[in-house]
């Protein structure tokens, strides 16, 4: 495959003033596959990426990875460096490892099933970034946005990033490769009725009055969907050890290895993800937006506020919703299956009753790595 | 008695006369062409299908009943009869002239059990709307409570059974005589399992007391409450709920309510009904939903009230969501679980319809939406390819969501099934 990349594609960027390397790269580009030496195939579904010598390469990277390397380091020669989130911030999946894996001892799979399947649908949702409407960002934003991962959103990196989630064409993506994961562990186990509706259940909420009324409201849009979604993502990690670990292992998994490894395969897929967000946030968060009445406001001042938004709404309020509505439902499962109380309380003991590390006025701090 | 009998037999005649001259328009030009050796398939009956579902639909609104109900049960079934017939047919609701408020009077006395001021202190005479099996009045009970109450036409089980009868008499002749027939029998044994379901009100206040239940979590949902104590087979008195019709777009303007809101609101219901619940209001017209500020949404008629499958939700969530993500593997997989079959086994078929279906959507790109035009386009494709059949619970729903659209479009939006299901921030495109 031919490159015109101007820049090499490997490491990250050399030395030099970055503003004489542009870098730009077509969708085709950004969408390119790595040679795979064999596909990967899970549960007889052909999924995305393959294996180059034996390991793992996630799919679309050949030039999206480097590109993404570069644009980030790029940013660490200008400005002041990456946004990140704190791990303290991460709520730990529920039902937790041992929990999970007391339950799978006593034989009751339903709220596993349950969470695997959730999961695997949650990730397909994440193919609707590529339909998050984006607003001509070069005049929302002061500056230049030349050889910029910003200029690139709409040019290769939402679309692989909504393949990489939800498939494409005949290959699967992290949905049914959740999928085949759970089915490998659990021999294909029926999934519960109620998914759906717990996917559903609260829905109706009003939404969120803009932080900031004179952004045009696509522009806070934009910056809000790839805020909350780089959260997710980041928070993802957690899911992933549990999945890794929960599935791999033989006690409760009938397929221990093959299921674990498929999870690991997804969480590797999930940095391109992560890394072109947090590049994306801190490229608006180095620069100047402009407001409909004519003003300016700075972008680490909308892109800050934005993300501890975010991270209040998707860290304190929800995980304890979700699990209080969680113990009621594996309260359900377990009564189903008329197993003692005691159970339950096993259960309900192994629970780390985390809470989110900050009061409601303290101040969410956005970290730089 | 006697009165009966000669009603019945007028009613049959015009039933005759109606299905003779459906099947002489079809059959006359067809013989014609046969006589002046030309291809009777190449001939384009649109036109004809138009005049024939005009002629039912009169006969229909003069005869009501059972008629009425075979309209609307025509109007559902596009995968088996031509647009034209869905169109008009379908149109078959509450636009009827009222009945006596005498015989009104009789079935409420009767059914309760006592005159009508024991219970009511006020009862209008003029009906709020007249529709194929029943009526609704404006009461108000003794304690004050304004209620509606809805009775049934006294005669209509008798009705009902005379008129599927004779229609079922019609469709044997039609059967024997037409050398290639449709099958109507078994659209008429599942429309006489539709209409026993409906004629039953306890079912009905029983269905609207499930889905008032499960939206406990969402106070933007009404549900008129129930006044058990005076509901009977053939009587519902109800709380009497107010709102916009959510077609009135003056109305809603007026009072300051978001468009956007109310398409949004609606499909979040209905999605999580028919996904989510599985058990679902089969005909989401706009004469049964309500809108209130807030925007508040009430809901009213719950005797097509449907339950589906188990798994059903989830199978048509992966059906939409790989036809929107562009996963063929998905699809196929989707189309299995939900009950198609085609009859060679060749699942590349499915790909097709589905294709065929995108393309009618105006960005030539699934989101979300089952428009109209998208499910004639399905209906077309499998009534052209008859190696496919499908199943009635996804006629039923696919129509659901059709009407919806219809809703969504009136008021200027999309009715995106997928978007309503989203979490968090991806919900995106509102
Ligand atoms: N509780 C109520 N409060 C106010 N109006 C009501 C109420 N219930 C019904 N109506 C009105 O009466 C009309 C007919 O009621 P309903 O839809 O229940 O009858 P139906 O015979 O099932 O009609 P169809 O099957 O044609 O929809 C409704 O469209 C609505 O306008
Ligand atoms: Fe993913
Ligand atoms: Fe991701």
């Amino acid at each position: 495959m031919s490159l015109d990349a101007q820049t090499p594609v490997g490491d990250p960027l050399p030395e030099g003033p970055p503003k004489d390397a542009p870098i730009e790269f077509s969708e085709a580009q950004l969408l390119a596959e790595p040679e795979f030496d064999e596909p990967l195939i899970a549960g007889g579904v052909r999924c995305h990426g393959g294996f180059i010598d034996g390991e793992y390469v996630s799919p679309r990277t050949l030039v999206r990875m480097p590109a993404i390397d570069a644009w980030q380091s790029r940013l660490r020669l200008e400005g002041p460096g990456v946004v990140d989130i704190s791990r303290e911030f991460m709520p730990p999946h529920y039902p937790s490892l041992e929990q999970a894996k007391l339950l799978l001892r006593a034989g009751v799979q339903k709220p596993i099933t349950r969470s695997l399947t959730m999961i695997s649908i949650v990730e397909g949702f994440g193919a609707m970034i590529r339909d998050v409407p984006v607003p001509d960002l070069r005049a929302a934003i002061k500056e230049d946005l030349a050889g910029t991962a910003l200029s690139h959103l709409t040019a290769g990196l939402f679309e692989a990033h909504a393949r990489d989630e939800a498939g494409h064409r005949d290959q699967g993506g992290h949905k049914q490769m959740w999928e085949a994961a759970r089915d490998l562990a659990f021999d294909n186990p029926r999934v519960p009725g109620d998914v759906l509706a717990r996917l559903m259940q609260g829905r109706g909420r009003n939404r969120r009055p803009p932080l900031f009324p004179t952004l045009p409201e696509k522009v806070e849009g934009l910056i809000a969907t790839m805020a909350n979604v780089m959260v997710i993502e980041i928070f993802a990690d957690d899911v992933f050890s549990w999945g890794e670990a929960l599935l791999g292992d033989p006690e409760v998994s009938a397929a221990a290895e093959a299921a674990s490894r498929m999870v690991s395969y997804i969480r590797a897929d999930e940095r391109p993800h992560v890394e072109y967000l947090r590049t994306a946030l801190s490229e608006v968060r180095c620069r100047t937006l402009l407001t409909i009445d004519g003003g300016e406001i700075p972008g680490r001042e909308v892109v800050d506020a934005i993300l501890a938004q975010q991270l209040r709404g998707i860290a304190s309020s929800r995980p304890r919703e979700q699990r209080e509505a969680l113990h009621e439902e594996i309260r359900a499962d377990i009564a189903e299956m008329r197993l003692s109380s005691e159970l339950m309380r096993k259960f309900t003991a192994l629970d780390d009753g985390w809470t989110f590390p900050r009061s409601e006025d303290d101040p969410i701090e956005i970290a730089l790595s | 008695m006697i009165l009966r009998v000669a009603e019945r037999v007028v009613r049959s005649a015009l039933i005759g006369y109606a299905a003779g001259s459906v099947w002489l328009r079809y059959k006359g030009p067809s013989w014609l062409d046969r006589i002046a050796r030309r291809d009777p398939k190449a001939r384009d009956l649109s036109a004809i299908h138009q005049k024939n579902a005009d002629q039912i639909y009169r006969t229909a609104t003069r005869l009501r009943g059972l008629l009425i109900k075979m309209c609307q049960v025509i109007g559902t079934r596009s995968d088996v009869f031509p647009p034209a017939y869905v169109k008009t047919l379908s149109q078959a609701h509450d636009r009827l002239p009222p009945r006596e408020f005498e015989e009104i009077r009789c079935v409420v006395e009767e059914d309760l059990g006592k005159p009508l001021d024991a219970v009511f202190s006020e009862f209008e005479t003029r009906p709020v709307a007249a529709a194929s099996l029943a009526q609704v009045h404006r009461a108000r009970l003794l304690d004050g409570r304004e209620v509606a109450v809805k009775v049934q036409y006294p005669d209509i089980e008798h009705i009902v059974k005379t008129d599927l009868s004779s229609v079922r008499r019609i469709c044997r002749i039609y059967e024997r005589f037409d050398p290639q027939p449709m099958e109507l029998l078994p659209l008429l044994d599942e429309m006489n399992q539709h209409l026993a379901l409906e004629l039953d009100f306890c079912r009905e206040v029983e269905s609207g007391d499930r889905i008032r239940k499960l939206f406990e979590d969402n106070p933007a949902v009404v549900i008129p409450e129930f006044y058990k104590e005076w509901c009977t087979g053939r009587v519902i008195t109800m709380e009497f709920v107010s709102g916009i019709k959510v077609t009135d777009i003056e109305a809603l303007d007026e009072a300051g309510i978001d468009h956007r809101r109310v398409v949004q609101g609606l499909m979040g219901i209905y999605t999580r009904k028919i996904m989510a619940f599985g058990f679902f209001q089969a005909d989401p017209h706009p004469g049964n939903i309500f809108i209130q500020p807030g925007p508040r949404f009430v809901l009213v008629d719950f005797g097509l009230a449907k339950e589906l499958p188990e798994g059903f939700g989830l199978g048509l969530f992966e059906l939409m969501f790989s036809m929107m993500t562009f996963n063929d593997q998905s699809m196929i997989r989707a189309f299995d679980e939900l009950g198609f079959e085609t009859k060679t086994g060749d699942k590349s078929t499915y790909v097709e319809i589905a294709r065929r279906m995108i393309d009618r959507s105006e960005s030539r790109r699934f989101e979300g939406e089952f428009t109209e035009g998208m499910t004639d386009e399905l209906f077309e494709a499998i009534r052209e390819n008859p190696i496919v059949q499908v199943p009635i619970d996804f006629v039923l729903v696919a129509r659901a969501f059709a009407l919806l659209s219809g809703i969504a479009h009136t008021l200027g939006h999309r009715a995106n099934v997928l978007e309503s299901m989203a979490p968090g921030a991806t919900q995106l495109r509102s």
